[in-house]
């Protein structure tokens, strides 16, 4: 266990009578692969990691453990998600214990898995500004930006914006935030026509999983989903097009104003499809039109639930 | 379900352009459509009956009539189905006259555009449910906003009637314009001989509550059960000390305050009574003239008034009342000549207004009915009168006409030759409007009687020639231009809507048209109900009107409210939010949106926290449909699955 | 008609108060218009979920309109301004995917603007011509 593991395990041990458990980040079948961590009692701590490869936004969990006293262990980013929640009165802030964690990014395994063949890793390590993966034919040593998440390129919260302890000093962000729509500005150098065909083919992979709904720590209508629902009957259960394009469209829409850039969704889709970029846009918007980032103010409220009669960037309709 | 569809030929309204023959034909083939047809005139007695009857033979439980809009014949259809045995929201409306017929010209393209309106009806009635109103009480208080003419006659025939009245004026005293006019036409009675006693039966009234000095804050509540914020200017006199004696104004040292009664013709003194007949008839201070304000001493009315009214600390002050209807009389106001450059803009003392003439006419005026020109107190012999200043100018931005003009300009010429026989009145004019019952007659006798020259054509110039105001025209009948030397010009000014119009109709929740004044629920047919029930209109807020059409129609609103109170319980409208609660996920959305904060948590016997409306609250504006993320408070009768069961009868036809 | 042309698929949401009474003045005042829109009338430009203008769109139609009462003059006091935010995040977000935002326009007519709504119609109605019938999707199944 690092310094960093030993300290998480100590806050955790003593908080656990105060809450029903804690979600940490455990030991996962190979060491690039980490898995969320249920700590209901001391032992369970034996697993527990905190390193580059804790991707996971654990505070998806939280929107299944409403009523709960929980204990969380966040990342920059994550804690965006816990701010949210309690903003929305989704969750109550009285029946969290947070433990945050200043972060400097963690490793896009899909980047890494063009790189090399990840099937047989034996050992994984981070020095300074590289990381060195190996397995049991070779040694890699890979640029650590090369991999990291593309979210983590252009962090400006690498310091959890709540929580109860902070293990480690703040970091100060240091990355660019220029590069935060990057993904969206890139597309949008290409012509109407070229992006409806592009997102005709990347959602045509779709296998409506929903994978990407049950992982956003925002999408809070779990089972009732209307992306699912006959009654409203928004969309057919048909694996058509059409329909698929919905489903994206109806995320982007339900999560505007309130995406706090995760970016679980397209982490975890299966068919690899880039739907953080939907995302990323629809974040663009809200900022530029609200001067609003989600997940950031306990008393902001999400900017389309809320209104200004004289809207300063809405400019009226002419005609 | 068995659907029944009745297409309306509307005449030739629609039959004229739309092939209703062919839109019947093809509905029979829409889903669940077991009958249909058309008809000469459905709304018509036999064409109910017709539909009545279908519904009992062919065992209908949805009906589609194709006619008007819904706007002018959805209720009339409810009632029609309801009284056939059906629940009146088993019935929907397409639009294919005032959206097809009357606005395409292309048979073919209405006749196809009347079959998707149809199909698009059927399709929503389908996912129709029963609803049934709810009851709930009425609080039987009405405000009246406005204690003009308009609004006294409203506010006395309800208080009559035994309801209690809230009568809010915002100025010192009721009246309105009427009370500061001399005469009025065509009888030539005095206004305030007329108007005074009805002043004082509203000031004396045991059901009537007078807040003068005072306007609306704050509108909240629905039809039945209103609350309004009101705030109380401060006076700077206790009123419920004050007698109206006035010696204040007779000792008052600041005696050059504007005097908004007077139309600014003369001066009055800080604190002042506006009028001798004002109802109240008590004292305030205009702390824009008043020493005390301004240099911080003087204190003279404060140490003579003989009952300590005085208090240079009163605040505003904001009282709530509750009622159960509203009826808006807050009147006009008059276009600003100052704006029109060629008359002078206002800087010539002897260009005035026909109001400020109506106060040089009035016996209890500032010149005490002596016509005084305002430069040098002389009698002017030669007046002119310059109609239409700021009526029918559409690069003013009032292209409407303004109603009573033409008539008082008459009315003051006449009485001008009364006041100074040896007086010559001209009037430069568009055309003379005088349709009302005796009115045109009263026109011919100024002309033929009373000598008042009449000159067709517009005023291009206002200028002063030494002591002549010098007015240049053109005289439209003869060809030729005019130009006259007048000792006094009075220009009728247009009538306006009152300032502050349009953001006292945002409290009440009213339209207004391009002009500000306020949209009445049907132009022929629902005159003072307004399309928020329980708000009522009377007088020229409306738009432009005399003297006997505001008071028609304050007894008009007035009989509007007392048969709206004439039932202790009111049904509320069911097309309000439903709840899901399998479906709702607590997440608040539609709490924090909800205009009305018509929506709660609860906890259903599960122990699960849903949201749950409060359904007389609820007005059915449906935000809390569109918020809801998983679609589990709809809105009745507009829910996603109707919506959505038109647009797919459109594009998957 | 000298020209024939093909209509266009367009459909309109339009409050009750405000912009489907101004429909009805402009047919009261027989403002001639093109016939391509289908009105669905809702109580408020509020009720109109921006889903239900995606839908539209992916239903097939060639251009979308929503039209409410001006700001300040809601029927229901503010469903038209959450309306406005919802609704220009929905423009700005459209061309991201590839949909034309011209296929899309919402605006704000009042019950007695019939004039106003005649040259609305007409000009979106020409907008939606200018820009031809909407693409139709299809899988790519590259896959």
């Amino acid at each position: 266990m690092t310094d960093r593991e030993e300290k998480i395990s100590e806050l955790i041990k003593n908080e656990l009578n105060n809450v029903d458990f804690f979600i940490a980040y455990g030991r996962g079948y190979d060491p690039i692969h980490v898995k969320p961590l249920f700590v209901y009692e001391e032992k369970d701590l034996d697993d527990l990691v905190m390193n580059i490869f804790c991707v996971h936004n654990n505070a998806s969990y939280l929107k299944t453990v409403k009523d709960k006293k929980v204990g969380i262990v966040v990342k920059g980013c994550d804690s965006r998600a816990v701010v949210q929640l309690i903003q929305e009165g989704l969750i109550n802030r009285d029946n969290l214990r947070i433990i945050g964690i200043p972060c400097t990014g963690v490793i896009s395994i899909k980047k890494l898995k063009e790189k090399m063949d990840i099937s047989r890793v034996t050992e994984a390590k981070v020095e300074s500004d590289s990381v060195i993966i190996k397995t049991s034919d070779e040694e890699k040593r890979f640029e650590k930006d090369d991999l990291l998440a593309d979210k983590c390129l252009w962090c400006q919260y690498p310091t959890p914006v709540i929580y109860d302890h902070l293990v480690g000093e703040t970091i100060e962000p240091s990355r660019p935030k220029e590069l935060e729509y990057k993904i969206v500005e890139e597309m949008e150098k290409e012509d109407l026509n070229v992006r409806f065909e592009y997102w005709n083919k990347e959602l045509s992979r779709c296998i409506r999983c929903y994978a990407c709904r049950n992982v956003c720590p925002m999408c809070v209508c779990q089972d009732q989903c209307v992306m699912e629902s006959r009654n409203p009957h928004w969309i057919s259960l048909k694996s058509n097009i059409t329909e698929k394009v919905m489903i994206q469209l109806i995320h982007a829409i339900h999560l505007a104003g309130r995406c706090v850039s995760c970016g679980e969704c397209e982490r975890v889709c299966p068919m690899d499809i880039p739907i953080f970029k939907i995302k990323q846009k629809m974040n663009q918007i809200v900022e530029e039109l609200f001067d609003y980032k989600a997940g950031i103010d306990l008393e902001a409220t999400p900017p389309l639930y809320t209104f200004q009669v004289e809207e300063a960037k809405i400019k009226e309709r002419e005609w | 379900m068995r659907i029944g569809v009745f297409i309306c030929h509307c005449g030739s309204n629609i039959a004229g352009t739309v092939d209703v023959k062919k839109v019947a034909e093809e509905a029979k083939r829409f889903p669940h459509v077991v009958y249909s047809t058309d008809y000469m005139y459905t709304c018509s007695e036999p064409g109910q009956l017709e539909i009545q009857e279908a519904i009992k033979k062919e065992k209908l439980d949805g009906v589609v009539v194709a006619s008007c809009s819904p706007r002018m014949h959805e209720n009339t259809f409810r009632r029609t189905v309801e009284k056939a045995g059906l629940n009146r929201y088993m019935f929907e409306m397409a639009n294919i006259r005032e959206h097809v017929s009357w606005v395409g010209v292309d048979k073919e393209a209405n006749t196809k555009k009347a079959i998707d309106l149809v199909r698009m009806a059927v399709a929503k009635v389908t996912l129709n449910q029963p609803l049934f109103p709810k009851s709930f009480k009425v609080n039987k208080n009405v405000l009246v906003i406005g204690g003009g003419v308009a609004g006294m006659q409203a506010a006395l025939d309800c208080a009559d009637g035994g309801l209690k009245v809230i009568l809010v004026e915002k100025n010192p005293s009721i009246g309105g314009k009427m009370a500061k006019l001399d005469k009025t036409f065509p009888t030539i009675d005095c206004s305030i001989c007329i108007l005074g006693p009805k002043m004082v039966d509203v000031g004396q009234h045991e059901n009537i509550k007078l807040y003068t000095y005072s306007e609306i804050e704050e509108i909240s509540g629905y039809v039945g059960n209103y609350e309004v914020k009101i705030r109380k200017k401060a006076t700077y006199v206790d009123w419920t000390k004050c007698t109206g004696c006035g010696l204040c104004m007779e000792k008052c040292p600041s005696k050059k305050a504007f005097d908004p009664f007077n139309e600014g013709i003369a001066p009055t003194t800080a604190i002042n009574i506006p009028f001798p007949q004002a109802i109240p008839k008590k004292a305030k201070i205009d702390p824009n003239y008043c020493r005390q304000f301004i240099k911080g001493k003087c204190g003279v009315c404060a140490k003579i008034c003989p009952v300590q009214a005085i208090d240079y600390e009163m605040q505003d002050e904001i009282v709530t009342e509750k009622v159960g209807a509203i009826i808006v009389a807050t009147g006009y106001s008059l276009f600003d000549h100052t704006k029109i450059k060629e008359y002078g803009a206002g800087k010539y003392l002897d260009v005035i207004t026909s109001i400020q003439y109506e106060r040089l006419l009035n016996a209890s005026g500032p010149t005490s009915g002596h016509i005084l020109r305002p430069s040098d107190n002389k009698e002017p012999k030669t007046i002119v009168f310059v109609a239409c200043v700021g009526s029918r100018d559409k690069s003013l931005g009032v292209p409407y006409c303004s109603n009573f003009c033409c008539m008082y300009i008459a009315k003051q010429a006449i009485l001008t030759k009364d006041h100074i026989p040896d007086s010559q009145s001209y009037v430069f004019y568009m055309d003379i409007r005088a349709p009302g019952k005796g009115y045109e007659e009263f026109v011919r006798r100024a002309q033929e009687e009373y000598g008042v020259k009449y000159i067709r054509g517009r005023v291009s110039r206002i200028f002063k020639r030494g002591d002549k105001m010098v007015v240049r025209g053109s005289d439209t009948l003869l060809g030729t231009q005019v130009e006259l030397e007048a000792d006094l010009v009075v220009l009728a000014t247009g009538a306006i809507a009152e300032e502050g119009a349009r953001e006292l109709a945002e409290k009440l929740r009213i339209s207004y048209d391009p002009y500000g004044f306020y949209i009445e629920s049907h132009p022929k047919l629902r005159p003072v109900e307004t399309n928020t029930a329980g708000v009522f209109l009377a007088g020229a807020c409306q738009g432009p009107k005399d003297i006997p059409a505001s008071v028609g129609q304050g007894s008009a609103a007035a009989s509007k409210v007392l048969s709206l109170f004439s039932k202790d319980l009111l049904e509320s409208d069911p097309q309000i939010a439903h709840v899901n609660e399998m479906l709702c996920v607590d997440c608040k959305k539609c709490i924090q949106t909800c205009p009305y904060g018509a929506i709660e948590e609860k906890k259903t016997p599960m122990g699960k926290i849903v949201a749950s409306v409060i359904e007389t609250v609820c007005q059915g504006c449906g935000l809390c449909t569109a918020t809801c993320p998983p679609g589990a408070i709809q809105l009745q009768q507009f829910t996603d699955n109707q919506l959505l069961a038109e647009v797919k009868a459109f594009f998957h036809a | 008609m000298a020209e024939e042309k093909k209509e266009a698929k367009i459909v309109g949401f339009l409050c009750n108060w405000c912009s489907y009474g101004g429909a009805d003045t402009a047919g009261v005042s027989r403002f001639k218009q093109p016939t391509d829109l289908r009105i669905i009338r809702v109580p408020c430009s509020g009720r109109v979920d921006p889903l239900f203008v995606v839908k539209a769109l992916e239903s097939g139609a060639d251009g979308v309109l929503v039209s409410g009462c001006h700001p300040r003059d809601c029927h229901y006091s503010e469903g038209n301004f959450y309306a406005r935010r919802r609704l220009e995040v929905l423009k700005r977000f459209l061309p991201f995917m590839g949909i034309d935002p011209n296929r899309f326009e919402y605006t704000w007519v009042s019950a007695s603007e019939g004039q106003r709504w005649q040259q609305v119609v007409t000009k979106f109605t020409e907008q939606i011509h200018n820009l031809g019938p909407a693409p139709k999707r299809e899988e790519k199944s590259d896959r």
